[in-house]
């Protein structure tokens, strides 16, 4: 019960100190979805169905893992530097509620823009997504995968390597991973790294879920995925709770 | 004893020196307890310990008699803080920030309403009550992250430089509450460095340096070495030059262009009339001469380090 209502107090704590910060996370992370769907295509003279898939399922899933991997070190590097964190730590609220809440508005962010992309897509170039039920469970699944590793990044981290390595992740993750094309088109040594970062097993989920005629829902990546998040949940806790 | 801390050692990696050095006080319910020291003293480190922020290295900590080394949840829940360096609000406003920390440290509904009212009423913050915390002063902020200590207070409240930007009157209105917390009940540990503040607001006090506690009593146990001893206090003329005090003197003090000394009560007409030949030829603009302080105490204990006002502390590990 108590949980609960620091849960509650928490969201909206968080909610209002990001008041002015919301609203505009939700615009760029649309505009964001709105570039990748609608903005690659014009790389390429020609494109086909599959092409335009992969970029209608991939942008939802840049959207998510951008938040997660570069909005939320930033956030969270910010509030260690000006010592939020370690005063939020000194509350007597479990970790894990502190944890949940930061994701819960993160996640209200992220969200709409995702739902914005799907539709864009759709629209744009006339798609009929077969959308599955599981698609809710996935897009909270990689929101919490993301946020949690970006959480434990900052938390591990010296807030400057942070923000440096967020950008680093910027670049990897829109140029270097398989999440608007398919992975077969790596070189070998890198799809092998694909194979246990969970940004690949990111963008199947997604694409399984939201064009479940076209891709398979693999449960390998779900697994894998979930190893994931627990395991930069159990990281970020541990951090959270370490005494100096 | 609410609060009892027992050779407590903590040594940070890359440190030769230890932040701690056995370090044993004990704070009663119902009393205000200063924890004064000059900048790295060891005083922030000692609060992280007994918050659960930091864990030493030796020794124990009891909370209520309980260990909270060995439960550091315990003391979040009885400890409430105001951390030295400002919590930011923006985007919430005082009456919202203190509401919201009353209920998340276990506080009714209600009955946090009523306190966020008082304490905004006493502490003469109702015309910011409802501005957003990005446009605050720095002395309005920490009076609202004071509330946010008081509003529901724990059986101990740790409070780390409270009056840092405060304005004078407020810093009296401050202190009355501080004084109304103890009177309810709670242990209030107050960490500072302004030893004038001090010695009106506490009961007790342990002087910590370079890790460890140099002394520890009332003001008036602290004061019994010097009260043999008077203050003698000269203000400088600006366009002088440095005054080369008498033997008579004891340690003093510089500070911009005031001498603080304590000079013997005996020689108290010997130090007037010195006093009185340099206000005569211009070299001061004016003298005192008062009993003994508890900063001259401190002073004559810490020694003559020109850092008795408000400075930044310590590297805070909390933000770290």
């Amino acid at each position: 019960m108590f949980a609960l209502r620091s849960y509650r107090l928490l969201v909206i704590w968080q909610a209002r100190r990001m008041r002015l910060f919301l609203p505009l996370g939700i615009v760029v992370q649309g505009l964001f979805a709105l570039g990748i769907v609608a903005g690659y295509p014009l790389l390429f003279p020609s494109i086909d169905r599959t092409t335009i898939l992969y970029l209608a399922t991939g942008g939802p899933v840049i959207s998510l893992i951008t938040m997660g991997l570069v909005a939320v070190p930033q956030l969270v590097s910010a509030a260690k530097t000006e010592g939020t964190l370690a005063y939020m730590r000194s509350l007597p609220i479990p970790r894990l509620v502190y944890l949940l809440a930061d994701l819960t508005v993160w996640a209200a962010v992220v969200l709409p823009g995702v739902v914005f992309a799907v539709i864009i897509a759709s629209v744009r170039f006339g798609l009929d997504l077969q959308i599955s039920p599981l698609v809710v469970p996935s897009v909270i699944l990689v929101a919490l995968t993301a946020t949690s590793i970006g959480y434990a990044l900052a938390s591990l981290v010296p807030p400057m390597i942070a923000q440096m390595a967020s950008q680093v992740l910027v670049v990897f993750i829109l140029m270097f991973s398989p999440l608007n094309f398919p992975a077969d088109r790596l070189p070998g040594w890198l799809a092998a790294i694909h194979s246990v970062l969970p940004i690949q097993a990111m963008g199947e989920v997604m694409r399984g879920t939201l064009a479940s005629n076209t891709f398979p829902i693999t449960l390998g990546a779900f697994a894998l995925l979930g190893a994931w998040c627990i395991g930069s949940f159990a990281a970020t806790s541990v951090v959270l709770t370490r005494r100096a | 004893m609410l609060l009892q801390v027992e050779e407590v050692t903590k040594r940070y990696r890359r440190s030769p020196t230890p932040a701690n050095d056995s370090v044993t006080l004990a704070v009663e319910a119902g009393l205000v307890y200063g924890l004064l020291g000059h900048n790295g003293a060891g005083k922030t480190t000692l609060v992280n310990q007994i918050v659960g922020l930091a864990r030493p290295d030796s020794g124990s900590i009891r909370i209520s008699d309980r260990d909270v080394v060995a439960d550091p949840g315990f003391a979040r829940r009885a400890c409430s803080i105001q951390p030295q360096s400002q919590i930011p609000i923006d985007g919430l406003t005082p009456r919202q920030a203190i509401e919201s920390l009353g209920r998340l440290r276990g506080g009714e509904a209600g009955l946090v309403r009523v306190r966020t009212g008082r304490l905004i009423d006493v502490l003469g913050l109702g015309e910011w009550s409802n501005t957003d915390g990005a446009r605050l002063s720095g002395g309005v902020k920490r009076l609202v992250s004071f509330c946010m200590a008081a509003v529901t207070p724990g059986r101990l409240v740790i409070l780390d430089e409270p009056t840092n930007d405060v304005d004078p009157v407020r810093r009296r209105l401050l202190w009355a509450e501080v004084r109304v917390l103890a009177n309810e009940g709670a242990a209030v540990l107050l960490v500072t460095h302004n030893v004038i503040e001090a010695e009106r607001s506490v009961d007790r006090l342990a002087i910590l340096d370079h890790g460890h506690v140099l002394a520890e009593g009332t003001p008036a146990e602290l004061k019994a070495g010097i009260v043999d001893d008077l203050r003698l206090e000269l203000v400088l003329d600006p366009e002088a030059r440095l005054i080369e005090t008498p033997q008579f003197t004891g340690a003093h003090v510089v500070s911009g262009n005031r001498i603080t000394a304590t000079v013997p009560a005996a020689l108290a007409g010997q130090a007037a009339t010195w006093a009185q030949d340099l206000r005569r030829t211009g070299r001061i603009e004016e003298f005192s001469l008062a009993p003994a302080t508890l900063e001259d105490a401190y002073v004559a204990l810490v020694g003559a380090t020109p850092v008795l006002e408000n400075t930044p502390e310590e590297t805070d590990v909390r933000a770290a």
